[in-house]
């Protein structure tokens, strides 16, 4: 093994061999710096494996011939080992990056580079604290010295404040380490912790300024104005550096000394971590810059780590885990957006859209972003559910809730940035400018992040329960990427089949989840199956598509909350990003994520509470949580953000509609259904037994009575098609959870019912209709007319699916409607029954809307040559046809197995439901689906024969034998009456649907910009005021702390 | 005690030059001032660093004719606080220089030495 | 029962039914006309009308859906008529009540009304679509307060089945829902009113504003047949109310007078009261209508 002494050597003596050189030996001065670089990252590779492969014992270096304390010791162990390790990684790679920039200042460059390198590998491996301080003085000269080599005089500015700030807080930890030594008589750590140190007050105060300098060189909120500054004006590769490596250094610099306090200092770098943490990230909402974002992430990120060190003594085995996953992501992810930040050389995050010039880079930018917020199955997703799980176990509530609001916070922003790049106005210069030394950093952090990935599943604790199946087939669908669309597209449908033949036998004999596969699967099958209509590639579609399934797929077997909430998060990223994809869904999409994000960290507060007192993640703990009220009711608010309840229901309309034609029926007809299975597994578990559950239940009714109203009621008033459908699933879901809510069997039944109906017949409408939209190309209902003629096979798709919304006899919408009038009337809710009945009337008025308007009246005149819509939505629409008919004729063959098998769980014993043969019966009334087909079937064959033979000799009119009345085609909008069609009803009804949960939303969105663009106005600018904000900070905390 | 003892004098007076540094520091807007100032709170350092070592009634730790070199550790003070000022200075002159640097850079481009006038990077 | 037997009663009751609502929407005509001082048609000009319409030939279609608008129309009619016990008691004039209670009745009516709107929409006329949005908007407020009624005879009497609700009423006078559930019967008899579409509830056929509403659109057989599922609907719907509050009925004579009386009712309104517009027929059946509906189920709830 090579001496780690010898990393500083070559590095310092490569500086000083390339300060000789020439102006013109600058490609020599270039090759010399790598290969010293790479000598550094050989040598702590070597070591780390070497520690990893078992070794234990630690190597203490000693330097100038004598012993600690007599001389400095440096130390070499498995912690050191891999922190140089990524150091020196990240110092080959970013020197790599900055080769072209460095080559044009001549040597300059290097020489300082490689001394930063140098003074971070002694900082981490040095036992000295006198050492600590001239390195960490030297690390602030090089950065500042990078800093000065570029041209621009803000650059220059911000240098001067970072080397005032640096130099203040450096002077506090020059008297704290005289201080110490006045009252230690020793510089060395292990000398000093061998002592068996006492409480002098003399010695804390000493240390106490050791470490709050420390803790302000990595920039606590809000005393980093001065670092904020940098990372704006830095060259992207130097910020990258400050914000992996220096911010690494420093952070295993403080968990290095922290034993030196005998203060506990746990509850300080927590309370500091956290406001560092939230603070920081809430004044990030209000930030255009990227590079200027980046650094607000970054300091949250870095203040996140505090916490964790804070916690570790409470953390104990799990500590490392926690740090390593969390502080890995921001590792890889920080560095690799500062470098993609340096190709894209624009400020504005708005101007970041130039990224979809370049595919590889795109990706890159949104791995990054997604690793940053910790979305399975990047790294530090696995790190955050431990740490949750461990503060929830010791009743960490509020640390809880902090974490999980600055996550959100960050987010907030980090996927309105994500939005933008996907979706934001395209950028008129052309290309951008890439080349290999920019790229190959962080395509290698990439790979790196999807290795640490791996790591980090299998060590974590439930990880190895994970089905990791799906995700390996994403990632190859990642690289397959190139293919054309049809050929994606069979493979995506061939794996689905082969899924569900592997699944079916493992769920066969529970219904209940079975009928959720089978809305899963098939309804993926089907929906995919019009994707072949689309020519091309398709590039970025199937590996999300997929992604939205698998995490469907995963709730359905999820055996523990882990899985669940990991297939959960799956779920929601993969339909984000298919939502993201339409036209004008930027904002849509978006808002789709807030609410989802927020839905998830709620239901991840949920399950937290309900672990307490547990010791396994299994589903059932569920049943059994100690804290009854607010588990249950977080989960369930969190599952209502993706039903769309009342109030949570804002994000819908938009994103529903302004998806793809095809994206529309999955997110609409399937996703949803995720949301309702959620709820089901919730309601199973909790039971309705307790009081608490009780009144849970009895409010989520009402709010399930009140969505459907609303729901429906804003459907009437749509002129957009898609819109008019998205407001009709907020209704549906809203009849969904009422019926849910009963708890009893003839409601549960009802609820299924309706989800296999909506199921069936918003897939249906919402295929027929984004077909005619993507061959009208618009979703104004007024702008169509009387396509009957042309697409006659919508037509009759969407006719039997407005009946089965509205649940008409015969077919199976009326199923839902009768069992829905027996469980209320059973359950006893009658005003909430009646308010559900009444948005059921109201549903015919938007249904007639949507079939009138769009294939009935007067055709127009540029729609006189559409085609009927392509083979490939009429197939699905026909299956789903066929689907209702049977369901309709036969309802006995799906409802029968589920009452028994709702009867035979515990919860629901008592069927009042039987059967014979085909009718079925309560005490209440009874109904035949098979004989009322029949019944109306037969009539209706014979009075249409009757008439036909009547009136066989009818001559066809054509639309212009007849007059045009109150119509004008030229400006429909005003003239059209199926424009503004229920303005009576307005007029009448109308405040009811007044959008209030958008106002209140908006008041939300608007006071938190607001706050977070007033305070981060503390920053301004001047570098007086962050030296005053570091003396107030240390003032503070020195005053919290004696 | 008697009289004031010179480590006592030093300490103060480190303290109230830093102090003095600190406050200058946040008030002077001169870009020159501010560097001043930062001297003065490391002058004020080292002289605590100084004051730290200092044992009463010995001489330098330089090993000369004063000293006897078997007795040395009795009769000079800590040296080690003194190494520690000397590196101090070497870093203190490293940051001086460079911040002065940065003061020539903003000059040249901005023809303005009053910090005030940068602060087109904030929020 | 012989299901051919069962099928040749069924089809008898319809032609009763058929020419007793043919004679009913006679004399309800004449009265209006000598209300309004008028001579008025002679009672059986509707048998004339019928006959002329269906012995029309000159026919026009404007498509598919046009064409079936009058037949889902019908169907709409006959199948409320199918699905509904006629005499209390009797197993032949039982139709096909069997196979659905009260709920099927309810959602059944939609199915004529859909047709029917869709036919008419498809003749591409801007009017008929103005009559069907009119009508369905005010039948949204019509269904609220007979909802609550619904739903406070399924609490009284303990089910859904029409049959079993008759039953129930059975033993004098004072036993119907008019008397036993008074507000419940107030919810729906004013209910009833909208349903019917007389004044103040006919602004959907308003001849003056548009002149050519959603029927108007159809001609010869097709007026024929909506003609004749008009005849069929009205009894109906007056034996459903029968049934639900005023004690069904034990034979021909009884059906005859109660469904005429309960007809009565909304023609005796429509001639006294002027017409609503849309806007302000929705609030009227959201106050009084609903109100007491609430009221019959929250003293029900109170027992």
């Amino acid at each position: 093994m090579v001496n780690p002494i010898y990393i500083i050597a070559i590095l310092l003596g490569s500086a000083f061999l390339i300060g000789l050189f020439q102006k013109k030996e600058k490609g020599l001065a270039g090759i010399l710096s790598v290969l010293a670089l790479a000598f550094a990252v050989f040598v702590s590779v070597s070591w780390f494996i070497h520690f990893t492969s078992g070794q234990q014992e630690v190597l203490q270096i000693f330097t100038g011939g004598a012993r600690p304390p007599f001389a400095i010791n440096l130390q070499m162990g498995l912690e050191e080992s891999l922190f140089t390790m990524v150091i020196n990684v990240l110092g080959l790679l970013g020197f790599i990056y900055l080769y072209r920039d460095f080559r044009e200042e001549g040597i300059k460059g290097s020489v300082i580079f490689l001394v930063l390198m140098m003074a971070m590998n002694v900082l981490i491996m040095t036992r000295d604290i006198f050492n600590i301080f001239v390195f960490l003085e030297v690390a602030s000269i090089a950065t500042a010295g990078l800093l000065y080599l570029k041209k621009d005089f803000r650059s220059s500015a911000a240098g001067f404040k970072y080397l005032i700030a640096v130099g203040v807080i450096s002077s506090f930890l020059l008297i704290g380490i005289g201080f110490f030594y006045l009252h230690s008589g020793t510089l060395n750590i292990d000398t000093y912790l061998q002592s068996n140190p006492t409480a002098v007050k003399g010695i804390s105060m000493a240390i106490f300024l050791i470490l709050i300098a420390i803790i302000l060189e990595l920039k606590p909120f809000p005393a980093n104005g001065w670092a904020l500054d940098v990372y704006q004006a830095a060259h992207p590769g130097i910020s990258a550096m400050i914000s992996s490596g220096t911010a690494t250094a420093s952070i295993y610099l403080l968990y290095k000394l922290l034993p030196l306090s005998s203060n506990d200092w746990t509850p300080y770098l927590i309370a500091i971590g956290l406001i560092t943490f939230v603070g920081s990230n809430i004044l990030g909402i209000a930030q255009k810059n990227g590079n200027r974002l980046l650094g607000y992430s970054s300091i949250g990120q870095i203040g996140f780590m505090l916490t964790i060190l804070g916690l570790a003594p409470r953390l104990g085995e799990h500590f490392h885990f926690i740090f390593l996953s969390i502080f890995i992501s921001h590792f890889l992810a920080k560095a690799g957006l500062f470098w993609i930040s340096g190709i894209v050389q624009k400020q504005n995050i708005k101007e970041w859209s130039v990224l979809r010039k370049n595919s590889l880079l795109l990706f890159m930018f949104g791995f990054f972003i997604l690793t940053l917020i910790g979305f399975p199955p990047f790294p530090s997703f696995y790190g955050k559910w431990q740490l949750i799980m461990e503060l929830a176990q010791q009743r960490f509530f509020i640390l809880i809730v902090a974490i999980l609001a600055g996550s959100f916070f960050e987010g907030l922003y980090l996927f309105r940035w994500f939005g933008k790049v996907m979706k934001g106005e395209e950028e008129k210069e052309n290309s951008l400018v890439i080349k290999w030394e920019k790229i190959l950093p962080p395509v290698l952090f990439t790979i790196f992040a999807v290795i640490a990935s791996y790591f980090l599943n299998n060590a974590s604790e439930y990880g190895h329960s994970l089905n990791l199946i799906p995700i390996y087939f994403i990632i190859l669908l990642f690289l397959l990427d190139f293919l054309p669309a049809w050929i994606k597209n069979s493979l995506v449908i061939t794996a689905m089949v082969i899924y569900s033949v592997r699944l079916y036998p493992l769920i066969a004999d529970d219904s209940l989840r079975l009928i959720f596969a089978g809305i899963f699967m098939l309804g993926g099958i089907l929906t995919l199956f019009a994707g072949y209509s689309i020519k091309g590639k398709r590039a970025g579609f199937f590996p999300f598509a997929v992604m939205m399934y698998a995490g469907l797929m995963g709730l359905i077997e999820a055996e523990n909350l882990f899985q669940f909430f990991f297939s959960w998060e799956l779920m929601t990223l993969g339909s984000y990003i298919l939502i993201l994809r339409g036209k004008k869904s930027l904002i849509h999409a978006f808002n789709y994520m807030l609410f989802s994000l927020g839905g998830a960290y709620l239901i991840f507060i949920g399950i937290a509470l309900s672990y307490f007192g547990h010791h396994s993640m299994d589903l059932n703990i569920l049943s059994s949580s100690t804290m009854p009220g607010w588990s249950y009711s977080l989960l369930a608010i969190g599952f209502l953000t993706k039903t769309a309840a009342l109030g949570l229901h804002i994000w819908l309309p938009g994103a529903h509609a302004e998806a793809e034609s095809d994206v529309s029926p999955m997110v609409s007809g399937i996703l949803l259904k995720g949301g309702v299975f959620g709820l089901i597994l919730l309601f199973l578990l909790m039971g309705a037994e307790q009081s608490e559950q009780h009144t849970l239940l009895y409010v989520l009714g009402w709010l399930g009575a009140l969505t459907a109203l609303v729901g429906n009621l804003l459907a009437v008033f749509q002129e957009d098609a898609k819109r008019l459908l998205a407001y009709s699933s907020v209704g549906n879901l809203g009849y969904i959870l009422f019926a849910l809510a009963f708890m009893t069997n003839v409601g549960w039944l009802t609820a299924l019912t309706y989800s296999i109906n909506h199921f069936l017949f918003k897939t249906l409408l919402f295929l027929a209709i984004g077909g005619v939209v993507m061959r009208v190309k618009t979703h104004k209902m007024y702008e169509m007319g009387g396509l009957i003629k042309q697409m006659p096979w919508s037509f009759i798709a969407v006719l039997i699916g407005i009946i089965t919304l509205a649940g008409i006899p015969p077919l199976a919408g009326y199923a839902g409607k009768w069992l829905f009038y027996n469980a209320v009337i059973t359950k006893g809710w009658y005003f909430q029954g009646a308010l559900v009945f009444f948005s059921g009337t109201i549903a015919f008025l938007y249904c007639f809307k949507l079939i009138y308007s769009i294939f009935l009246g007067q055709p127009k005149d540029k729609f006189r040559k559409v085609k009927e819509v392509p083979i490939w939505y009429i197939i699905p629409q026909a299956v789903l046809i066929i689907g209702i008919m049977i369901f309709s004729a036969r309802p006995d063959l799906i409802l029968k197995p589920l009452g028994n098998m709702l009867a035979q769980s515990n919860y629901f014993p008592t069927d009042p439901l039987s059967w014979e043969n085909v009718t079925a019966s309560t005490n209440l009334g009874y109904w035949s689906g098979y004989k009322i087909m029949l019944v109306i079937g037969v009539m209706f064959v014979i009075l249409l024969l009757w008439l036909m033979l009547m009136s066989r000799k009818a001559q066809k009119i054509k639309q212009f034998n007849i007059v045009y009345a109150g119509e004008r085609p030229f400006k429909p909008e005003t003239t059209h009456f199926s424009h503004n069609m229920f303005s009576h009803y307005y007029k009448a009804l109308g405040f009811l649907s007044l959008p209030l949960a958008t106002g209140f939303w908006n008041g939300v969105n608007s006071v938190t910009h607001q706050v977070a663009d007033s305070t981060r106005r503390i920053y301004t600018g001047n570098g007086q005021t962050y030296i005053i904000h570091i003396l107030i900070y240390i003032l503070i905390v020195y005053m919290l702390m004696f | 005690m008697k009289y004031l003892g010179l480590e006592y004098i030093t300490v103060i007076a480190g303290f109230l030059l830093l102090i003095v540094g600190l406050w200058g520091i946040i008030s002077q807007k001169n870009i020159i001032k501010m560097i001043i100032s930062f001297s003065i709170i490391d002058t004020s350092i080292h002289l605590l660093l100084v004051a730290i070592g200092f044992i009463r009634n010995r001489t330098a730790p330089i090993i000369d004719s004063s000293v006897d070199k078997l007795k040395a550790a009795d009769q000079i003070t800590d040296p080690l606080p003194q190494a520690l000022v000397l590196t101090a200075i070497v870093i203190g002159i490293g940051i001086t220089g460079l911040m002065l640097t940065y003061a020539l850079k903003l000059y040249r481009q901005n023809k303005s030495l009053e910090i005030n006038q940068y602060k087109s990077l904030k929020w | 029962m012989n299901i051919f037997l069962k099928i040749l009663f069924v089809l008898l009751g319809l032609f009763i039914v058929l020419n007793w609502g043919l004679i009913m929407s006679g004399i309800i005509r004449k009265i209006i006309a000598r209300v309004g001082m008028r001579r008025g048609i002679k009672v059986y000009q509707p048998y004339i009308n019928l006959i002329k319409n269906y012995s029309l030939r000159s026919q026009l279609t404007h498509g598919v859906m046009f064409y079936l608008g009058p037949v889902f129309r019908l169907s709409g009619g006959v199948g409320i008529f199918l699905f509904m016990p006629l005499i209390y008691g009797s197993e032949y004039w039982s139709n096909f009540s069997f196979t659905g209670d009260l709920i099927l009745i309810a959602y059944f009516m939609f199915f004529g009304m859909l047709g029917m709107a869709l036919g008419a929409g498809e003749g591409g006329h801007p009017y008929s679509g103005i009559g069907v949005a009119r009508g369905l908007a005010q039948f949204t407020a019509v269904e609220v307060p007979f909802t609550l009624a619904i739903i406070a005879l399924a609490i009284q009497y303990k089910t859904l089945s029409i049959s079993e609700i008759v039953a129930a009423q059975q033993g004098g006078i004072m036993h119907w829902t008019l008397f036993t559930n008074p507000l419940a019967t107030i919810a729906a008899m004013l209910s009833f009113l909208g349903a019917m579409g007389h004044s103040p509830f006919n602004v959907v056929m308003a001849p003056q504003e548009n002149p050519i509403g959603p029927p108007t659109e159809y001609h010869g057989t097709f007026l024929g047949v909506l003609q004749t599922n008009r005849a069929i609907l009205h009894v109906v719907e007056a034996v459903l109310y029968m049934n639900l509050f005023f004690g069904g009925a034990g034979n021909w004579g009884v059906l005859i007078l109660k469904s005429f009386l309960i007809y009565f009712w909304a023609v005796f309104v429509g001639m006294v009261f002027p017409r609503f517009r849309v806007d302000q027929s929705i609030p009227w059946l959201l106050k009084i209508p609903l109100v007491s509906g609430i009221l019959a189920i929250v003293l029900l709830m109170i027992k």
